[in-house]
């Protein structure tokens, strides 16, 4: 039985968000941001994340700009907007409730 | 949107967002395999592990670039609104800032709006609009019966009772065939009694339409016989309404309809109208009226083919073409014909009439014969349009001369980098805009101009209100929008004309160099439309005129004719004219009456015609139809036709008496050319009568139509004629048309049974066949004055404008010496210039378009010099008036001032 966690799409929108908090990024930085804050438990596949982003620009929650990369190449950055800002509080607050109603459930048996 | 990719920028081309795509994620790749050579991976492992990381390369790119196209797709239309939003506002903005400036075009757009949505809703109504309910428009049509009479083929859309059955019974490609005929009958009981317009129609003419009884039930087939059918009638909706207030109690009540009594049995829906344009009052059986309107002469013809007296239709079967129904229906015709032969044995043979039907639309008016009223609204309808294009033009040329004004704010906005497609769109919302707002008042202009209008040209159709109808409304949306798109037009031509630096370089006085081509191009135009349309004006007047001043030789103004209708009460000879004498008795002791007589023939009515014979001669009938009269004594003193020689009928001319008759003047001419005619001897009827002398010659008269020649007419004493059956003039001392109520109520009462008397003005009976000219003349001077308005509104605007623009010059000139008059002149003589070119322009195209309008005029040539140089002399007059302002403003300049404004 794999021990990767099967991943809801709005918990990846999630994690995309809270990344970007950190400021402006290529795909490829948040794709090793959370791959390696997660110590790789999560086994995002990139093809998801950037399917994330696209669809996350698409709805305005992150914009794109083209930049120069640490070792000089052209790459797409991503960066938070105001609208991204707000869904992260709100889905972050969903998801906390989500899980403490999970784990309540878990914790009785 | 550019299509130029932009460093850093993003292409939004479909290949440019795929491009875009690879790059990121070959990016994504060259990165994740850079990093696990770092770790000690070999490149193949490497980049297996960054494939396997990734997951499905392809899927994800082409879910990507699906994504990314979504969303431009949504920026854009994004984009536009919000630039659409902005184009209104700077329209809005500009129109808040010249409000009279916006509403003088708003105004021009709604009236070249309006008069197109008023004249499109008329002739919508009357070409091109299938009937209401009308079941498959495009398979249903009106059958023409084509024969060969004398070697000449004859074509009519009127027909048999028999014809009727037997084509029903015959033809094999017909869904349905229905029967129609209307009927002026006497409706109602004594005092209540009036003549209503009826519907006679077969049972089977229901199924062409897909009409419910608002109440009750139509009648059906078994009920549609001339034996043993119904006495049921179906009210129209509008009738209903106005006699019954809309009740359902009077179903099963019964209506008294000529001499019988129908039971009311059903209510058709709103607006039905079944083949008509003019709404009937009611709808009865066909036969059951036959029986009713022809009587004892029913019984003897109705199964022949000698009472001509309804219209056909017929819907096709799906999927018959126009050819094979035409073709059945012919051959339906002939086996028709063969049967016609075998009862009325004196009926052409098959081979020489060669009897065929020829299909035409349900509208009448797209017949073969349309009327002279369709013809002229066909012709108003082409005329608002040029109204229209006039307006457009105007419009055009106020916005091109904001525009010019505008130059150097536009030149500053290319210079700063807005897109010349982008100006382009924004002049053409400004322009839409102004035409939207122009189209809602025009349709007010409709609504109103529309009702005036309408009156005029068809009294008794049921029209729709222009508002609530959607084909008007879509028609004026549609031409608002090609107002708009033309009218904004050339301010984008011009714009895309402007160079930057030189205008920019040129200062804010020298906006632009001075008069531009194509504004002037516009004012010629207008010129040249407003000749055409004042010629048409003009032409149409003169014709009024000259059928108003014809002198038909009798004295319309005051003359009442009744008509004694006897609906079913039988009266023998004895009796019939004992009730003549008392009524003209009764006529003449009734205040404000001068006059009365007897009658047979009415002007625009009714004619009698018989045969006459001249002794030693052949027929007299190759010279025309001879119509004839029967007076009484006092006939001439009534209708004020004068008599020219010899003298008119008196008591003397009785029974037994020397027969004597009175002719016309162009009869006499015609039958005795270079003769006296006083002492000839005329035949009626048969040329074994005896002689009649003739012992006077009264002037013409029009009978039955003010274009043709003088009508040959003669003149009977009632008392030598025999008996007949006659209406009545009565020549009142004030006007006929206030008279006409009062000789109704006064004679009605003589009338025996369920009689009564009709009572129209002479006026009424002879102003229809005027109207096609009035209608003319008021639209053509109503459209040609309101064109003359708006090309001097644009002239106005021009001039006015080019001398603002010179005021340099012009102080130049009179600081050089020039004399006031000088300058005006200088202004004046421009405009001239340009009308000049107009009005030939207009008076070259006005003679070329003569041709087609001359049939509609009377006695009036196209060419009419008096018509064409009024109109130059209009247009030259008008030019100075809206140029004089200008000029007078030009020579008031004061050098000083011009000069220092730099």
């Amino acid at each position: 039985m794999s021990t990767d966690l099967e991943l809801l799409q709005g918990t990846l929108d999630l994690l995309v968000l809270k990344t970007l908090t950190w400021g402006p990024m290529h795909g490829y930085a948040v794709a090793k941001w959370i791959r390696e804050t997660t110590n790789d438990e999560l086994n995002v596949e990139d093809g998801a994340l950037y399917t994330a982003l696209h669809r996350m620009e698409k709805r305005a929650w992150i914009a794109a700009e083209w930049g120069v990369s640490e070792n000089n190449r052209r790459a797409k950055y991503y960066r938070l907007t105001a609208a991204g800002r707000r869904q992260l509080q709100g889905k972050t607050a969903d998801f906390e409730r989500y899980a403490q109603a999970v784990f309540r459930v878990l914790r009785t048996a | 949107m550019t299509r130029r990719p932009r460093l850093f920028g993003i292409d939004r081309t479909r290949s440019g967002l795929q491009r875009a795509v690879d790059d990121e994620l070959r990016f994504h790749f060259d990165m994740t395999v850079r990093e696990l050579m770092a770790g000690g991976m070999n490149p193949d492992d490497a980049r297996r592990e960054a494939e396997r990381r990734f997951g499905d390369v392809n899927q994800v790119r082409d879910r990507l670039t699906h994504i990314d196209r979504q969303r431009v797709g949504q920026e854009k239309r994004a984009e536009w609104w919000s630039g659409f939003a902005q184009d209104l506002r700077y329209a809005l903005r500009g129109m808040m800032l010249q409000p009279g400036f916006a509403a003088v075009i708003v105004l021009a757009l709604a009236l070249g709006i309006g008069a197109n949505a008023t004249m499109f809703g008329i002739v919508d109504r009357l070409l091109f609009r299938p009937p209401a309910f009308l079941i498959a428009p495009e398979r249903t049509h009106q059958l023409y019966f084509r024969r060969m009479v004398d070697g000449k083929e004859f074509t009519g859309n009127s027909s048999q009772y028999q014809r009727f059955l037997d084509l029903t019974e015959s033809a094999t490609t017909t869904e349905v065939i229905g029967a129609f005929s209307t009927r002026r009958v006497a409706v109602g009981v004594g005092e209540d009694t009036r003549e209503l317009t009826l519907g006679a129609m077969s049972a089977s003419l229901w199924q062409m339409f897909n009409a419910r009884p608002v109440s009750g039930r139509f009648f059906r087939a078994d009920e549609d016989r001339d034996i043993g059918g119904a006495n049921v009638v179906v009210l129209s909706h509008g009738y209903w309404q106005s006699k019954y207030a809309g009740s359902d109690s009077v179903i099963g009540k019964t209506m008294q309809i000529g001499p019988a009594s129908y039971t009311i049995i059903g209510v058709a829906p709103r607006g039905f109208a079944a083949t008509q344009l003019l709404t009937p009052s009611a709808f009865i059986p066909i036969a059951v009226s036959a029986t009713e309107d022809f009587g004892e002469m029913w019984k003897r013809y109705r199964t022949t083919y000698n009472i001509t007296w309804l219209e056909i239709f017929a819907r096709a079967r799906p999927g018959v073409s126009i050819e094979a129904m035409t073709a059945d229906l012919t051959n339906a015709y002939r086996r028709s014909w063969e049967k016609q032969i075998a009862v009325q044995p004196r009926t052409a043979p098959t081979a020489i009439a060669q009897p065929r039907v020829a299909l035409y639309p349900i509208f009448e008016e797209r017949g073969p014969e349309p009327s002279a009223d369709t013809k002229v609204a066909q012709w108003l309808f082409g005329v608002a349009v040029v109204v229209l294009l006039i307006a457009c033009a105007n419009v055009g040329n106020l916005l091109l001369g904001r525009a010019l004004r505008r130059h150097r704010e536009i030149a500053v906005r290319l210079a700063l980098g807005v897109s010349r497609s982008r100006l382009a769109r924004q002049l053409l919302t400004e322009s839409l805009l102004l035409a939207v707002l122009g189209a809602v008042a025009g349709l007010f202009v409709a609504q109103w101009g529309g009702q005036l209008l309408r009156a005029t040209l068809m009294p008794q159709v049921e029209w729709d209100s222009a508002i609530a109808d959607p084909r008007v409304l879509i028609f004026a949306s549609a031409t608002a929008l090609l107002a708009g798109l033309l009218a904004g037009l050339a301010p984008i031509f011009q714009s895309r004309r402007t160079d930057v630096a030189v205008a920019l370089k040129a200062g804010a006085r020298e906006g632009y160099s001075h008069r531009s081509l194509l504004r002037t191009s516009l004012l010629v135009m207008q010129a040249a439309l407003s000749v055409i349309l004042l010629v048409g004006a003009g032409l149409f007047v003169r014709s009024l005129q000259g059928v108003s001043a014809v002198d038909p030789g009798y004295d319309v103004d005051q003359l009442v004719w009744i008509e004694p209708r006897f609906r079913g009460t039988q009266l023998d000879s004895v009796r019939r004219k004992a009730l003549y004498d008392g009524l003209l008795e009764h006529a003449l002791q009734q205040p404000g009456v001068e006059n009365a007589t007897l009658a047979l023939t009415v002007p625009f009515n009714a004619t009698y015609s018989d045969d006459i014979y001249l002794p030693g001669a052949d027929s007299a009938s190759k010279l025309g139809d001879f119509i004839q009269q029967g007076a009484s004594v006092g006939y001439f003193a009534t209708t004020g036709t004068r008599i020219i020689r010899g003298r008119g009928f008196s008591d003397e001319d009785r029974a037994g008496a020397p027969l004597v008759v009175v002719v016309s003047e162009s009869m006499a001419r015609g039958l005795w050319p270079n003769q006296e005619a006083i002492g000839q001897c005329v035949k009626t009827s048969e040329r074994t009568n005896p002689c009649r002398t003739v012992v006077g010659i009264a002037e013409n008269t029009k009978i039955g139509n003010f274009g043709n020649d003088w009508d040959l007419m003669y003149y009977l004493p009632e008392a030598q004629l025999g008996t007949n059956y006659y209406s009545m003039f009565i020549r009142v001392s004030g006007s006929a048309n206030n008279a006409v109520d009062a000789m109704r109520r006064a004679l009605q009462p003589l009338m025996p049974g369920a009689g009564y008397v009709t009572s129209k003005s002479m006026e009424s009976l002879v102003s229809p066949s005027m109207r096609s000219w009035r209608l003319g003349a008021t639209m053509f001077a109503t459209f040609g004055s309101l064109a003359l308005l708006l090309a001097a509104l644009g002239l106005y605007g021009v001039i006015a404008h080019s001398v603002a623009q010179r005021t340099h010059e012009m102080g130049v000139r009179v600081a050089l010496g020039a004399r006031t008059s000088d300058v005006a002149g200088l202004v004046i003589r421009e405009s001239l210039r340009i009308v000049t070119v107009g009005v030939i322009l207009g008076v070259i195209a006005a003679l070329l378009a003569g041709r087609w309008i001359a049939p509609l005029l009377f006695e009036v040539s196209p060419r009419d010099p008096m018509v064409l140089a009024a109109v130059v002399v209009t247009l030259m007059g008008v030019s100075l008036l809206a140029s004089w302002l200008p000029a007078v403003r030009a020579s008031r300049v004061d050098p000083a001032e011009s000069l220092r404004a730099d």
